[in-house]
């Protein structure tokens, strides 16, 4: 991990200064935005395949079981007396472990027969994180993991949890008596008060240096021993954790394309060109619960479920092909992550809900508490949520007033075949004049005499039929649209 | 006799939301609607938020955002379903975790209001059998009374409906309407448990006594029976340790106390259970 982020570093050294660097570093917003970006990237890549797979709550299932196996590897390290650390990689490794383990188990105890696999979800799952939140609020005396943090992580303190790398200027300071910043004093050894003073030629002295010895980059700046700072870069350390996560999973979806797709829309298929798909499988639990446990820090164990489906439910609204929903996923994910930071801090898109706050305050009493200022992951889940709500209305293929316009064309187009139907059928019987006539229709089709008229008047617009002499006649284009209707 | 009022209140509380609990969780799992009962409960956090702002904090009001929240979570599953190509686990995941999420956001927005009567929220996350008073104990026992009159009323079309809808249909029942009232007091059931077992974990206490006692028993009675028992054990043995020691949530110790009567039930149950299984096996390897 340590040589990544010296790795990232050197890299935006590239570009950015370190004092530019340590100020984007270590401010809350940025580095929320980053790393809930990452977040975002990282769960929406294989949310996107969880839901065409329709085992979105597997993700609700694994990021609960990811939460025991966080708070077994923690009390593990506690005990071997190792410092646990949320980004230390064992303890990722570990707890993603513990998940994959949990599923394949489920799995297992739905196979049995003996409980039904939904009851099976909600069985095992909720055991576990019962179990692990006794023994969070039990045995782990650490403010990085209470009950509220296994809830909705601390994405707004990212940023003061770093590690430091220092570029320049960082070598310790020896300073011995032959250094130019040495302090070099000498001490009369044989001096007595009222015998030998210092200026007598019979005392004797020793060399004394009241600075000598070994310094810290730190130490050294402080005493001004040397004369530029140490370079210091402060890391925000989710950046890497959420960072690698996002990674693993852009190669994931990227090297396995083709692989992921057949063996999620064509299992048999798939299997048939040697793909194996149970461990394809295996490999996309393992991921989930890699990312769940990597995401953790961030957004907690239970909205990380959020981060995974919502995003690629919102994309599965707005188009049919795989690579775009990815990308769709993964952008509605970062937009909610920088929206929902806002939303936290009380702006939603320029509005002030400290203004509506002020105002439901007058209107019912709030106790004159006008402040908006919540929990960011919730916030950013919450966003999520509202750009779920816009598309579900208003996506141009499946959105709901697409499907009401649909809806009503498909009426009104059904309506107008069989007006024209009727015409067609009677056109040259002897009653024609009595059930062709533009007055009485309506009760020969069993309409209302509104929708009649109106859906002459469209047919008339389109050129199918026309009235003359009082009675209904189709044009050569309604007959061929009859036709055409009958044929096919 | 020198008992404790409060722990007495809290296993008489645990005892028959336990027992609720049990009772109707049967039907939920017979019918496949465990995930169901944990989007319910999950979407019930906002309204309780909602509630607590508007009105304060009378629980029967409280109970009553929730109940208004789990309901309006339970008809967007269904238009979500109904209108768009997205399936029923991931709409229930969706709402879920969105409704979760909304619910946090109000409760932290509560929280930094900093005035003493919000103390009594967050029990509604993991449960806190501890605050439950005489008047909580006396409202779980009329509505419980309440429920299980219903179900013993309508315990044939009940049942019919669980087993058989088409039947049921067929035979001229009015299956929505009988759909419609048991959701209803599922919802009504998981609602009130949320104060024992908190909105993450209801589920975990609405089906494992149901899942235990189907290990035993094979017939509707007997297991709705046995469920609402095992739930009562499960939920005063939860109550009362976390009573004893508050540092504990209940909800927790709850399921841990009901996971492992299903754990007992899945490898000791005669007839059925995993030894029961291997025996089996082994008998009839030793015959050929």
């Amino acid at each position: 991990m340590a040589f990544l982020e010296r790795l990232v570093i050197d890299l935006l050294l590239r570009f950015w200064s370190v004092e530019q660097l340590n100020a984007a570093l270590s401010d809350p917003r940025t580095v929320a935005l980053i790393v809930g970006g990452l977040v975002a990237v990282a769960t929406a890549l294989p949310g996107v395949i969880l839901l065409l797979r329709k085992s979105a709550l597997t993700a609700d299932a694994i990021s609960h079981s990811v939460l025991f196996g966080i708070v077994v590897a923690f009390l593990v390290m506690l005990a071997l007396g190792a410092d646990p650390d949320l980004s230390s990689p064992w303890l990722i490794v570990g707890a993603a472990a513990a998940g994959v383990i949990t599923v394949v188990l489920t799995e297992a105890i739905q196979r049995s027969g003996l409980v039904k696999a939904d009851a099976a979800l909600g069985l095992v799952f909720p055991f576990l994180f019962a179990a692990a939140v006794i023994m969070v609020t039990r045995y782990i005396p650490n403010v990085h993991l209470d009950a509220d943090a296994v809830m909705v992580g601390e994405i707004g303190a990212a940023w003061a949890n770093t590690n430091s790398y220092c570029l320049d200027h960082c070598d310790e300071v020896i300073i011995t008596p032959e250094h130019p910043k040495a302090e070099v004093g000498r001490r009369c050894l044989n001096c007595t008060p009222g015998g030998i003073t210092p200026r007598d030629p019979r005392a004797q002295f020793e060399a004394l240096c009241a600075n000598c010895g070994t310094y810290s980059a730190a130490e050294a700046w402080r005493l001004r021993l040397i004369d530029a700072p140490p370079a210091l870069i402060f890391f925000p350390r989710a950046i890497i954790t959420v960072g690698l996560a996002a990674l693993i999973n852009v190669l994931f979806v990227i090297l396995l394309y083709k692989e992921l797709k057949l063996s999620t829309f064509d299992p048999a298929l798939a299997r048939s060109f040697g793909f194996r798909p149970g461990l394809i499988s295996l490999a996309l639990m393992a991921l989930v619960s890699l990312t769940a446990v990597a995401a953790f820090d961030a957004v907690g164990a239970v909205l990380v479920v959020a981060f995974f489906i919502i995003p690629a439910g919102t994309a599965y609204l707005l188009t049919d092909r795989l690579w775009r929903m990815y990308l769709i996923a993964a952008v509605v994910g970062i937009v909610a992550v920088i929206g929902g930071y806002d939303l936290a801090r009380g702006y939603l898109m320029g509005f002030e809900i400290n203004r509506l706050l002020e105002m439901l305050d007058k209107l019912i009493g709030l106790g004159g508490y006008t402040e908006w200022n919540v929990s960011i992951s919730a916030s950013m889940v919450v966003f999520m949520f509202l750009i779920f709500l816009l598309v579900w209305v208003a996506s141009p293929r499946y959105g709901l007033i697409s499907l009401m316009i649909r809806r009503r064309w498909q009426q009104l187009n059904f309506g107008t075949q069989l007006m024209l139907g009727h015409v067609y059928n009677h056109r040259e019987s002897p009653n024609a004049p009595v059930e062709c006539a533009p007055e009485t229709l309506h009760e020969h089709l069993n309409w209302s005499q509104r929708k009649t008229s109106r859906l002459m008047a469209l047919a008339r617009t389109q050129n199918w039929l026309r009235i003359e002499d009082g009675l209904i006649t189709l044009t050569d284009q309604g007959e061929a649209r009859v036709r055409a209707f009958r044929e096919g | 006799m020198n008992l404790d009022y409060t722990l007495v209140m809290v296993a008489l509380g645990g005892a028959l939301l336990g027992a609720l609990s049990g009772f109707l969780g049967t039907f939920a799992v017979l019918r496949g609607q465990s995930l169901m009962g944990d989007t319910l409960s999950h979407a019930a956090l906002p309204g309780i938020a909602v509630a607590f702002l508007l009105a304060g904090r009378d629980p029967l009001i409280l109970l009553l955002g929730a109940g208004i929240a789990a309901w309006i979570g339970a008809q967007m599953v269904r238009a979500i379903t109904t209108t768009t190509r997205i399936k029923e686990d991931a709409a229930m995941g969706i709402v879920l975790a969105s409704f979760f999420a909304l619910g946090i956001a109000l409760l932290s927005y509560i929280q930094k209001r900093g005035d003493a009567s919000q103390a009594g929220l967050d029990k509604f996350i993991f449960g806190q059998a501890a605050a439950m008073t005489v008047n909580d104990v006396l409202l779980i026992g009329i509505v419980g009374a309440a429920i299980t009159l219903i179900v013993l009323m309508f315990w044939k079309e009940l049942k019919l409906i669980t087993f058989d809808p088409a039947f049921a249909a067929a035979n001229g029942y009015p299956v929505r309407w009988l759909d419609l009232l048991l959701a209803t007091l599922i919802a009504v059931g998981i609602v009130l448990g949320l104060q024992l077992a908190g909105v993450i974990l209801m589920v975990g206490l609405l089906i494992a006594p149901a899942v235990a006692a189907r290990q035993w028993v094979n017939t509707l009675g007997k297991m709705i029976t046995l469920s609402s028992l095992l739930g009562m054990v499960a939920g005063m043995v939860g109550a009362v340790l976390s009573g004893a020691d508050r540092g504990l949530p209940t909800g927790p110790l709850i399921i841990v106390a009901a996971s492992i009567l299903v754990l007992i039930s899945i490898f000791f149950a005669p007839g059925r259970g995993v030894i029961y299984g291997w025996w089996l096996r082994r008998k009839q390897h030793g015959l050929s």
